[in-house]
């Protein structure tokens, strides 16, 4: 069984049909990439995996290891192991990096009936991830977001990921905004929580972030649809011929 | 002649007999009053008051009230100072005595409680006072209604510093009304740190008034803190009458249910080179209502005047309504004055951020209403202090879920 099956998915925002009837499954251990162009509804279908208000499925499913995904609110669905890298993660004045993430990893805990995370081993914790990526533990006592650069919200991001070890991480476009270290690092993240039981979904505009996080397949979305999938190949031919001839066809 | 401002009360002969005092011939504010234009009294004058006696029996300090680390306690019950209650020892710094209160001018609250106050807990503060002094008015009501009226007066000398901590709760019971009234004095080059924390029973009334005075240098730093009660007005008038004095007042509010707060505020500022800051925040669920005026007066001396004030209030429901007053009266002409104000919702882009996250709406939206009244209480310089208000919203926003 896939573990992300998403079979004939249609969704609409503000009465507009973005997603034209997607069909994907992600199996455990896989790494999937999705490239497109601009507009096409790449963060249109993430946001619809991971249950935000406002887009409506018109048809289809999505299934989460046989469980119906699109039956749970948002929250139930990042318990039950959905995790969505944000392409623009929002600042939240007021609320420290470390008690969101405090109160974040406890929510997964009790989903899973283990007790609170202990102070001391949260801190531990935090301090071993920061390392990893690079960033300076002391970025947990700033507001979450508020005033990091790009680079920073997106390993921010990562962060969270790897703090939090879903099942099926989605990633849109996290390497935008990023340079080419920090590319490096926000990858071997990524790279260092792939493993049997998990899959990601990675959302990319360039070719340039799947030398660092190999695919074993690449779909190139355009007008809604899959129009094209292949092996990490295609991602290089995308680089050297771009999208015309993708949305030519579908148009 | 100012025009009708009387409403019926029942603070007259028979309230002062009861108290073997001469009777007080004032009367209390009422709503043609421009300062009490968003807080009618109209419910408080329905109902007869008899004053609070000491003989109500309160053995002990109500177990809602923190204990704050490394603080001495002073106890007030209905007014009167409790000995058997409070630290044997006020402290290094602070010394403790108990005055009749003088009849001054002032509105007509300070003149009712000035008339009726069993006595004033006066601090004199003296050099750096090392403890934290934890002020816990307590007010119990016994089977009738009942009016408080407790006074405190804090003195702090040249150069002294101290921290104050007030909490003023309620025993549940008959309704009541505190009338309290704080005047403080910051001399030259003294620090005050000054805590309010004010959480009344639902039914309760609740109208303070603290009247601050902050020489040459000297440095107020207020935070002030309404979690309830049936109708509160935190009203504080600061002057800064000497140069390079320093205000920092701040304040937070978190209402529920029918609850009425109103914090007014007036920031004068007399004297050139001062600065006076203020952030207040506010959260108003169910039909609450929140009030924040604030007036900044700066006289035509007062040039290099920095004077600042923010007010911003997050709805959690449709129902409550908020009424926000900046009033700034400048007549000096080389000055810095800023005034802010917003009132807003929880934005659902945070909320799916935190659900995404897998954190359950209920917790988010507790999570955003503490970050949202966080700049104002991260104001709190004190640290064991700051962690106890924090910790009192989040009990405020535990038990509104
Ligand atoms: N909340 C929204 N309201 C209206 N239109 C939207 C909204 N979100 C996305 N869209 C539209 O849906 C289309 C796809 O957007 P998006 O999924 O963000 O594309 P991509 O991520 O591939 O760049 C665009 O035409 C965009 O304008
Ligand atoms: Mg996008």
């Amino acid at each position: 069984m896939a573990l992300l099956e998403i079979k004939n998915l249609h969704a609409s925002v503000a009465g507009k049909e973005i997603l034209k009837g997607i069909t994907l499954a992600l199996e455990p251990g896989e790494v999937h990439a999705i490239m497109g162009p601009n507009g096409t509804g790449k963060s249109t279908l993430s946001n619809v995996i991971a249950g935000r208000e406002g887009y409506e499925v018109t048809k289809g499913e999505v299934y989460l290891d046989g469980k119906d995904v699109l039956d749970m609110a948002a929250d139930e669905r990042a318990r039950a192991g959905i995790f969505l890298a944000f392409q623009y993660p929002v600042e939240i004045p007021g609320v420290t990096t470390s008690a969101f993430l405090k109160t974040a990893l406890n929510a997964k805990r009790r989903a899973a009936g283990q007790p609170e995370i202990d102070a001391m081993d949260f801190l531990k914790l935090v301090k071993a991830k920061t390392a990893v990526l690079g960033m300076p533990y002391d970025m947990i006592k700033r507001p979450l977001n508020v005033g990091f650069s790009g680079g920073e919200k997106k390993r921010a991001e990562v962060l969270q990921m790897t703090m939090l070890e879903p099942r099926v991480a989605i990633l849109d476009e996290t390497d935008s905004g990023l340079d080419i270290d920090a590319l490096k690092v926000v990858s071997e993240g990524v790279n260092s929580l792939r493993s049997p039981e998990r899959a990601f979904l990675v959302i990319t505009h360039y070719q340039r972030l799947l030398d660092y996080i190999v695919p074993d397949h690449v779909h190139v979305l355009a007008n809604g649809r899959i129009a094209a999938s292949g092996g990490k190949e295609l991602a290089l031919e995308l680089e050297a011929e771009g999208y015309a001839k993708y949305l030519n066809t579908a148009a | 002649m100012k025009p009708s401002l009387i409403i019926d009360h029942s603070f007259g002969e028979a309230y002062a007999k009861r108290l073997g005092v001469a009777p007080w011939r004032g009367n209390l504010p009422g709503p043609k009053l421009e300062e009490w234009r968003f807080t009618p009294l109209r419910s408080l004058a329905k109902i007869a008051f008899t004053p609070a006696t000491d003989d109500v029996s309160v053995d002990a300090v109500p177990r809602a009230v923190p204990l704050i680390a490394g603080a001495v306690r002073l106890v007030l019950v209905n007014g009167a100072y409790r000995k058997d209650l409070s630290s044997a020892d006020p402290g290094k710094g602070v010394e403790l005595s108990h005055g009749k209160v003088a009849a001054k001018d002032g509105s007509s609250l300070v003149a009712l409680n000035a008339a009726y106050a069993p006595s004033s807990l006066a601090l004199h503060v003296a050099g750096a006072a090392k403890k934290i002094v934890h002020i816990v008015s307590i007010s119990a009501a016994g089977s009738e209604p009942t009016a408080l009226h407790p006074r405190i007066t804090v003195t702090a000398e040249a150069g002294s510093s101290v921290t104050l901590v007030e909490s003023h709760v309620g025993l549940p019971g008959e309704t009541y009304f505190s009338n309290p009234v704080a005047s403080i004095t910051v001399g030259e080059g003294a620090t005050v740190r000054r805590y309010v924390s004010v959480d009344e029973d639902s039914a309760a009334f609740h109208l303070a008034t603290s009247l601050v005075k902050v020489a040459g240098g000297g440095t107020y730093e207020a935070f002030h803190l309404g979690l309830g009660g049936a109708l509160t007005r935190q009203e504080i008038r600061v002057a800064l009458t000497g140069e390079n004095a320093n205000v920092r007042l701040n304040g937070a509010y978190a209402l529920s249910g029918a609850s009425h707060h109103d914090f007014t505020t007036v920031m004068d500022h007399i004297v050139p080179n001062c600065a006076s800051s203020q952030v207040f925040k506010g959260v108003v669920d169910g039909e609450s209502h929140g009030v924040y005026q604030g007036r900044i007066h700066v006289a035509r001396d007062a040039q290099k005047t920095d004077a600042r004030q923010v007010h911003k209030a997050l709805f959690l429901a449709r129902g409550p309504a908020i009424d926000c007053k900046p009033e700034l009266e400048i007549y000096a002409d080389d000055v810095q004055c800023a005034h802010g104000a917003a009132t807003g919702e929880i934005d659902p882009d945070h909320l799916f951020y935190l659900a995404a996250r897998g954190i359950d709406a209920e917790t988010a939206r507790s999570l955003l209403v503490e970050g949202f009244l966080a700049d104002a209480v991260n104001e709190i310089s004190a640290e064991p202090v700051r962690e106890q208000f924090a910790a009192d919203i989040a009990r405020w926003l535990k038990a509104r879920q």
